[in-house]
């Protein structure tokens, strides 16, 4: 009796995939490591030349602002995204909790041009914000919001919100409502209650959406890009510059290598940082 | 791989001569990791036999039916059914029916494309399946029941479905794997009947698995006792109740009073225990490597104990420290210095019992010249 | 039940709390909608009159219509390549051990956190390197490995709940593996395959970043081609392009929700 019938036929083709990934991860550390050819698509020589030029201020400055950036925007998410993810899974109506999880989820379906032009339509000088500043006389001139770091951060918490609260939300379904009940006939009120009990038991879920929301928010391109309009620079919006604009490939290569290993560096360190915290989830 | 199951049997022994079994194990052993699940296991089932595997969890009972089924691959020993050597066929060609606790009835299909899932696999052709479908749902009385879902039925009806579509393809065996653990009491019992019932219409050889050894008692043809991987008795459920083979059988089939006791003398295959001045004669077996003089542990039914007065010759004196009411009988506890901390339970029927023996009154206790038996001290009790 | 003030105090700002974060989330799609109607050609607001063209000019534009086409055709066999992939992976991976299994694994599921523009780029190289063609192949296989690991996981959580002891019984009933798999485990898995492929494509489709690296004039999809449009022209074509975006999705989410039941394709149900 054959233990694993069908075996090759349902690996294979993921196999051949995870190739593909390899492969194309492996061109990108190759031509980090080459030499840049002005003018064609080809690469030159070894050298370390790329990440040479990544020491450059520029290049420290975006690398700086990125991470500020997912930091801000990791921790903004994890704000708004709590209270959602804890509505959602404990109201009890089915037609509040479909409408909260549509509401919540949608955005993250618009895909990442619409949502970051509606955001231009919002922040911009003639746009939503600075019309009701100026209607409701808060304001004199119209404040810049557009093209600026605080932009960018806003646009991105939007864009983040749905992922956050989806793991949030998955977390908090495991935390039994019972224990809250036992705390409060214990004599804690809801918010002791929800401090003690509630809150370091949905430290996984918390861990999980930060890393995530921290990796997505590096990832993004298309709401520096438009929202901060040159004025803002990631270190996503630099590889575009210097893969198309330069069609310098061996430098964006060396960017996003740098950009890749400071992830992880920084997830993992996330990881340790509230590893203690973890704990206090009893997990 | 395959091996055709009209393949002759090749093990060249005196069993070749006898009737074909149902089912044989000839030594089947069966490893998880490091843990052996079930050490050796040697066993036959007849044709026809309502065969119960009974035992606590653990013991390796459930382990045995997914060998026999061929969901699990064996690691030693052969298997076959009606002859034929199946060690490495694979389940779906094996030919069982397999009943489970919590009925697996296949959420998208109906009753009927339920129990005519095996008959569809057979390549049976459709009209004569659907007679044969109609058979099933008779003989389970859920006639008329053809296109209900499962999610529609109750847990009751759900089992039976499960039953008729197990029989419905004329298995060789029919595996049951404590089908009706998840059911209420009267469910259980009236379940219990109809399938004896079922079973016995049909001749089909049927292995029962189950923890509780009244539904063994009252289903088995023979009963096959097990604990930690190993089969300890196998026989008739008589037997099993009066002549347990050693004290793991003694304590978990019924329930027994153990009464330190010490050997006396042996009289041909039996012996004679003494408690003070009490001789209680036993089965000499149990005992064969011991000599006179050695301690054993008497064990007793309750029903085979007697309260009397305390006063008296060849009575054992105790104080009763329990009465609990049962319906039909009276269970009352007693404690007497013979058995140490031990309480005895003793069986008493009909409710004088209750005013005659109250909570603290001193009574004698008697016990039977015959009908007990015997164990050396120690040992496991399960 | 008494509550004390501080109780229902309490509970009365968490609704305001929630209601004010689902109005942030809200806020983008509901003023882009009524820029969407503004009949001026600047991307202002509030509009002082209201008009269609926008919505005409969506709908009629070439670039949007050939990027629409494009991004269908990439979205449908993006998803179906990954569904069929990931789906088997996923049943190789929760059944049997296998070498290689954790590494595939790790590999696949890897564009969680692998930069989409890093993968874009790492494309284009290898495209470039390896002489392939910078047609729509690359732009499938591209998506296929971004949407893989959200198959994967459906699936995976779909498999955990199926009761083994079905497919059990179907064996003893003289089903062969095979059989198995297609009369017991696949029509069983079937909503949670169906809602997996749906979450792909609606992700394919929108895919952005990556995209824009791997695809050229002919083959850009949707998203590519209204971001060339933002960054020449200011109308509010975009904006009406947007609102049927917005409209379409919610419809689609709200359909997935009622028949498949989203909660459990994201796990986010109550399990009592």
């Amino acid at each position: 009796m054959t233990k694993r019938p069908f075996l090759g036929w349902f690996v294979s083709p993921a196999g051949l995939v995870a190739i593909g990934l390899v492969a194309t991860m492996a061109a990108v550390f190759q031509y980090s490591l080459r030499a840049h050819i002005p003018g064609s698509l080809d690469a030159g020589g070894f050298t370390l030349a790329n990440f040479a030029g990544l020491l450059k201020p520029l290049y420290a400055r975006a690398f700086l602002q990125t991470v500020l950036l997912c930091f801000e925007t990791a921790v903004l998410t994890l704000l708004l995204g709590y209270p959602l993810a804890y509505a959602l899974v404990r109201i009890r109506s089915r037609v509040l909790k479909a409408t909260i999880l549509i509401i919540s989820v949608t955005p993250l379906f618009l895909g990442e041009v619409v949502r970051t032009y509606s955001w231009m339509i919002v922040l911009g000088s003639n746009g939503f914000l600075n019309s009701l500043l100026l209607g409701l006389s808060l304001v004199e001139k119209p404040v810049q919001l557009m093209f600026t770091p605080f932009g960018v951060v806003v646009a991105l918490v939007h864009v983040t919100l749905p992922v956050m609260v989806i793991m949030l939300a998955a977390a908090l379904t495991h935390v039994d409502r019972d224990y809250e009940k036992a705390a409060e006939s214990l004599g804690a009120g809801p918010v002791r209650a929800f401090l003690t009990v509630t809150l370091p038991l949905s430290m996984p879920g918390i861990i999980a959406g930060v890393t995530t929301a921290f990796a997505w928010t590096f990832s993004a391109f298309a709401t520096p890009q438009l929202i901060g309009g040159g004025q803002v620079n990631t270190v996503s919006t630099l590889v575009y510059q210097l893969g198309f604009a330069s069609f310098n490939f061996p430098f964006a290569a060396s960017l996003s290598v740098a950009g890749l290993t400071l992830t992880l560096i920084v997830m993992a360190l996330l990881k340790r940082v509230m590893r203690p915290l973890e704990r206090m989830g009893g997990h | 791989m395959s091996i055709s199951l009209a393949e002759p049997v090749r093990s060249g022994r005196r069993d070749d001569v006898r009737s074909e079994a149902a089912v044989r194990l000839d030594g089947v052993t069966k490893r998880f990791g490091s843990h052996t699940a079930l050490h050796e296991a040697w066993l036959r089932i007849e044709r026809g036999e309502f065969m119960t595997l009974l035992g606590p969890s653990g013991c390796g009972k459930t382990t045995l039916l997914n060998l026999i089924a061929g969901f699990l691959e064996v690691d030693g020993g052969e298997i076959f059914i009606d002859g034929s050597l199946v060690t490495e066929t694979p389940a779906h060609r094996r030919e069982i029916g397999i009943v489970f606790q919590n009925y697996a009835l296949f959420p998208h299909m109906s009753v009927a494309r339920n129990i005519g899932y095996g008959l569809r696999m057979r390549g049976v052709p459709k009209a004569e399946a659907a007679r044969r479908v109609e058979q099933a749902l008779a003989l389970v009385k859920l006639s008329g029941y053809e296109d209900r879902r499962p999610r529609e039925l109750s847990g009751g009806q759900q089992q039976r479905v499960a039953l008729a579509r197990a029989l419905v393809i004329r298995p060789k065996v029919l595996l049951l794997d404590e089908p009706f653990s998840a059911l209420d009491k009267n469910l259980r019992g009236s379940m219990q009947v109809e399938l004896k019932e079922i079973q016995r219409k049909l001749g089909v050889t049927t292995v029962f698995v189950t923890h509780d050894q009244g539904e063994a008692l009252s289903m088995s043809d023979r009963i096959a006792v097990m604990s930690a991987g190993r089969i300890r008795q196998i026989a008739a459920p008589d037997d099993v109740y009066r002549q347990p083979a050693d004290r793991f059988v003694a304590s978990f089939v019924g329930d027994a009073n153990v009464i330190p006791a010490r050997l006396a003398e042996r009289r041909g295959d039996m012996a004679v225990a003494v408690l003070g001045d009490i001789a209680v004669t036993v089965p000499g077996q149990p005992l064969a490597d011991l000599s006179p003089g050695a301690p054993v542990d008497l064990f007793l039914r309750p029903e085979q104990i007697r309260v009397t007065d305390p006063a008296g010759a060849e009575v054992l004196p105790g104080t009763v420290t329990a009465q609990v009411f049962q319906g039909d009988h009276i269970d009352v506890y007693v404690q007497t210095p013979a058995a140490g901390d031990r309480r005895l339970l003793v069986r008493l029927p009909g409710p004088e019992a209750a005013g005659r023996w109250p909570v603290g009154a001193r009574v004698g206790l008697t016990v039977p010249a015959t009908g007990a038996v015997a164990f050396p001290t120690g040992g496991d009790d399960a | 039940m008494r509550r004390s003030l501080a109780d229902r105090s309490l509970s009365v700002l968490g609704r305001l709390l929630v209601v004010a974060i689902l109005g942030f989330v809200v806020l983008p799609a509901a003023v882009v909608t009524i820029a969407a109607f503004n009949s001026k050609a600047i991307l202002s607001f509030p509009p002082d009159s209201l008009s269609f063209r926008w919505f005409r000019q969506a709908l009629t534009y070439d670039d949007f219509r050939s990027g629409f086409r494009s991004g269908i055709v990439v979205t449908l066999w993006a998803s179906t390549l990954a569904l069929v992939v990931g789906a088997a992976f996923a049943f190789a991976l929760h059944r049997y051990r296998f070498r290689f299994r954790s590494a595939i694994e790790g590999v696949l599921l890897s564009p969680l956190i692998i930069p989409h523009f890093t993968i874009g780029l790492g494309l284009l190289m290898l495209s470039a390197q390896a002489g392939l063609p910078r047609g729509y192949g690359l732009v499938v296989f591209c998506h296929v490995v971004l949407v893989l690991p959200f198959v994967m996981r459906s699936v995976y959580i779909s498999l955990e709940n199926l009761d083994l002891r079905l497919e059990l019984a179907a064996t003893s009933l003289g089903a062969s593996p095979g059989r198995v798999l297609l009369t017991i485990t696949l029509p069983l898995l079937l909503p949670g395959l169906v809602s997996g492929w749906l979450f792909a494509a609606i992700l394919s489709f929108n895919e952005f970043t990556a995209t824009l690296f791997v695809t050229t004039q002919r083959t850009q999809t949707l998203p590519v081609a209204m971001y060339n449009y933002v960054r020449e022209y200011a109308d509010p074509t975009l904006a009406a392009l947007s609102v049927i975006y917005i409209a379409a999705t919610a419809a689609l989410l709200g359909f997935a929700n009622a028949y498949l039941g989203l909660g459990k394709v994201l796990n986010v149900d109550q399990p009592r």
